[in-house]
């Protein structure tokens, strides 16, 4: 068993991916974890990933959003906010 | 008193008539309340042009949660400045919607404090609903609502708030205790109700009986709805009370019975509980004398939903029977398997339902690890386009190259 | 601010609900033998201990303002001991257990506004959507039209005397937030316009990307408008659903020339007789006619009493058109058939009729 990855540097993985990709395509938790196991191989697992979007939400730096299901975005004044 | 009060012709209207009028709640609120009285003048603008002025906010909520928050904005902000922004809370319920009168009134104070004064009691799912506030405004209103006790419900790609009906608080009926499983649930799920992790929403909907008053059958995609295995229970007195004041038990009762279970022979009702299919007819309609079983549980069944995107679904059987007792061990390994699977596999917006219409309920089955019995269906396929995965070679080895199993 | 983040409280969950529970019901918790109906909208339960608990269920329109939630508050403090519950069908019951109490507090209630009834053969409360109030993707207001109707049938929910239980709900848009497809009449908000993209402002507003994704029948397609970049349309295709609209406010569905209201009937979800069945099409629309909704109101109350009057008692409205079949049902109710109410969506084949069953 490989030892495992710090939360935070998963956090910071997926935060880049939720940052390259904006504009373009939106993440679902479940994208961003699926994401993060290729990524990280077996250095990362399910409740890592979880962790780590926890982490990424709770430190402000990422929020969850709606737009006709659940998404994880980097926060940003959207089209209807007046 | 200076400022000029606003003309609502068209929802003056609305106040007349002895239905309880929601125009002279929204009036009552605006008395005191800006929000309130813009949204007042917006309503008016919208029955006068026959068309909505919202536009949704997709982004709004409380540090940490991705649920609990729907996020609104006028699309008339210049006109109407106090709903420019008018963002609904949904505040988990306590299970079967009961209350003391402090407790309501301690949520008007918050909602008095930091919003629009307007509720629904309730929702739809079931939450209790504060209407229309500002965004800076929620982080506020949330830390009250923590401080007497209350959190906020789901609402996205998240478990929805459970709810369930009154069960054995007020009902003879319920065969099991629908409360105690709703706050069970909300509670065990707490992490899933806060942070969506799903493709889409999952409600549970926990009836004490087939009659099914929260309607989980229709609009949940876990049902589980009360029923019992053995003999319906009879108190022939009360029978017999019953054809004495009137009731035509021939017509109305043994009439109506689905399965052609009973018999009247005038004197007395007789069951064959075997061929008895829990329908709840000659109950309801005999209460004092008829009711459920003593061996009682619940039925589970799965994936009904309302018709976006792919059509409207009823939930249909999974587990005919389970008994529902503390700590409900068995329940949620099943579901743990069943979000697994859908979390996994699912397509953004894709309910359960719809997973299961997709990839097959055999195939669904299979892979939460439940055995395919015929109580789940109402009648086997009827078209032949059998998809089997493997087949037998002459050399005795089977499609994949394994060898035959003798 | 590491102590700030430590002190917020989160995933505590709803109260117990044990600390909302009656006396009365906490000791007969489980033990209920059988109820009664008292009179409209009373009903007692009977416990095992021989207790009893009269339930007194008044109608509400779910919209409420704090001063009245306050009210009833007064109200169950005067009456019931301070304790008192919401129903799933938006009704405010007292729970009492002092019969004398009954009268009085029921007077309090008409003198709110708030009549009294709802229980067995009736018409109990519409449950409904935010509509106009509050919706973005409505296609017509919802408690405008629950209030017109229900002033209109109120004697049905303040008296029982129809043959069963009937069911009404209504949704402001087919995405349906309640579950109004298995109701015994369901007053369904429909558009018929697809999207109309605003170009001028989608690029500023939205991204291209999440909005044609948006789209469930891949209906939306990239495109360019004065050299930028935009989105069309791929108007058959629209199924109505404001998905895009959630995603980008430049794509409004609202629309008052063809947005209104559909009525569906049949449904059920219990499975007292029959088993649970869908909602089937009446009436493909109706144009929206705010305040009152006249034409709404009067197809609602001719459904109601055609099958009042022709249907056998605990039949409900699917149950009583299962058995006199749909060509009288159009026939009774004189609602004109049309091709909408053919089915040419999945599995349509299965709607059509697949015998010579019929009546002439």
């Amino acid at each position: 068993m490989a030892e495992q990855v710090k939360v935070e540097e998963v956090a910071d993985a997926m935060y880049k991916m939720v940052k390259d990709s904006m504009g373009q395509k939106k993440w679902k938790a479940t994208d961003l974890t699926k994401a993060v196991l290729e990524l990280f191989g077996d250095r990362c697992d399910k409740a890592l990933a979880k962790s780590a979007i926890r982490e990424l939400i709770e430190s402000g730096k990422c929020v969850y959003t709606y737009f006709g299901g659940s998404f994880i975005e980097i926060p940003h004044k959207e089209g209807a906010e007046n | 008193m200076a400022k000029e009060k606003r003309k609502t012709p068209k929802l003056d209207e609305l106040e007349k008539g002895k239905w309880p009028s929601f125009v002279k709640e929204i009036k009552t609120a605006a008395e005191k309340n800006p929000m309130a009285e813009d949204l007042l003048g917006q309503l008016e603008r919208s029955y006068e042009e026959k068309i909505g002025h919202w536009k949704h906010g997709g982004i709004v909520g409380v540090l940490g949660y991705g649920g609990g928050v729907i996020g609104r904005y006028s699309d008339l902000p210049e006109e109407f400045p106090n709903v420019s922004h008018f963002h609904t809370l949904r505040i988990n319920h306590p299970a079967g919607w009961f209350y003391t009168s402090d407790v309501l009134r301690k949520l008007c104070d918050i909602w008095e404090k930091h919003g629009s004064g307007l509720t629904n009691m309730h929702g739809s799912t079931g939450d209790i609903i504060f209407l229309g506030t500002r965004t800076e405004e929620l982080e506020p209103v949330f830390k009250e609502l923590t401080d007497i006790g209350f959190d906020l419900g789901g609402s996205g790609s998240d478990v929805r708030t459970p709810s369930c009906c009154c069960g054995k608080a007020r009902c003879e009926w319920a065969c099991y205790d629908t409360m105690a499983l709703t706050y069970f649930l909300t509670m065990h799920y707490q992490d899933e109700l806060h942070r969506p992790a799903f493709p889409y929403k999952w409600k549970f909907k926990m009836a004490g009986c087939p009659n099914d008053c929260v309607a989980s059958i229709a609009r949940s995609d876990m049902s589980i709805i009360g029923t019992w295995r053995d003999e319906i229970q009879m108190d022939k007195e009360a029978v017999a009370e019953y054809a004495k004041s009137g009731l035509n038990i021939q017509r109305d009762v043994v009439g109506n019975c689905p399965a052609k279970c009973m018999d009247w022979d005038g004197k007395e009702i007789k069951i064959d509980n075997k061929a008895c299919v829990k329908c709840m007819h000659c109950i309801n309609t005999m209460p004092k004398a008829l009711s459920p079983g003593k061996d009682r549980g619940a039925c589970i069944l799965i994936g009904s939903k309302a018709p976006i995107v792919e059509g409207a679904l009823l939930s249909s059987v999974l587990i005919p029977f389970i008994k529902l007792e503390p700590p409900y061990t068995e329940l949620i390994d099943l579901v743990d398997r069943i979000h697994e699977v859908w979390a996994e596999n699912g397509k953004n917006r894709e309910r359960v339902g719809e997973f299961i219409q997709r990839v097959g309920m055999g195939n669904f089955l299979e892979a939460i690890e439940v055995e395919p019995i015929p109580q789940m269906i109402a009648h086997p396929r009827e078209n032949p386009y059998v998809f089997y995965e493997e087949y037998y070679e002459e050399d005795g080895e089977d499609s994949d190259g394994q060898e035959e199993e003798k | 601010m590491a102590e700030e983040k430590q002190k917020r409280v989160t995933d505590i969950g709803p109260p117990h609900y044990e600390k909302f529970l009656p006396p009365v019901i906490k000791e007969n918790y489980g033990k209920w033998k059988y109820h009664e109906i008292l009179k409209p909208g009373v009903m007692v339960h009977v416990s095992e201990s021989g207790a009893n608990l009269y339930t007194v269920r008044a109608s509400s329109s779910r919209l409420l303002s704090i001063d009245k939630i306050r009210k009833y508050a007064d109200l169950a403090d005067k009456y019931c001991d301070g304790y008192l519950r919401f129903t799933s069908r938006n009704n405010v019951e007292f729970l009492l257990t002092d019969k004398s109490k009954i009268d009085p507090l029921i007077q309090d209630l008409q003198v709110l506004g708030h009549p009294v009834g709802g229980m067995g053969n009736s018409i109990s409360n519409i449950v409904h959507t935010q509509g106009w109030v509050h919706c973005h993707s409505a296609a017509t207001d919802a408690s405008g039209i629950v209030k017109s109707v229900m002033d209109e049938l109120i004697e049905y929910f303040t008296e029982m005397k129809l043959p069963s239980k009937i069911r009404i709900a209504l949704a402001c848009c087919l995405n349906m937030c309640g579950a109004v497809h298995c109701s015994d009449i369901a007053i369904l908000g429909i558009h018929r316009r697809p999207p109309k993209v605003d170009k001028s402002r989608l690029k500023a507003m939205c991204e291209i990307p999440s909005v044609v994704a948006s789209c469930p029948t891949a209906a939306i397609k990239p495109a360019t408008y004065e050299g930028n970049p935009s989105v069309e349309v791929i108007e058959e295709r629209c199924m109505f659903c404001a998905n895009c609209y959630t995603v980008c406010p430049a794509m409004p569905l609202n629309d008052p020339l063809n947005d209104g209201v559909s009525i569906w009937v049949g449904g059920k979800v219990s499975n007292a007789r029959s088993e649970p069945m869908f909602s089937k099409l009446a009436i493909p629309f109706i144009p929206n006619n705010p305040p009152r909704w006249p034409e709404v109101v009067g197809a609602v109350k001719n459904l109601v009493e055609v099958w009042a009057k022709n249907a056998k008692p605990y039949e409900r409205m699917g149950e009583w058109i299962n058995r006199i079949g749909w060509p009288r049902f159009f026939e009774m109710t004189g609602i004109p058939f049309q091709k909408e109410h053919i089915d040419d969506f999945k599995h349509a084949g299965l709607t059509f009729k697949r015998s010579v069953h019929l009546t002439y």
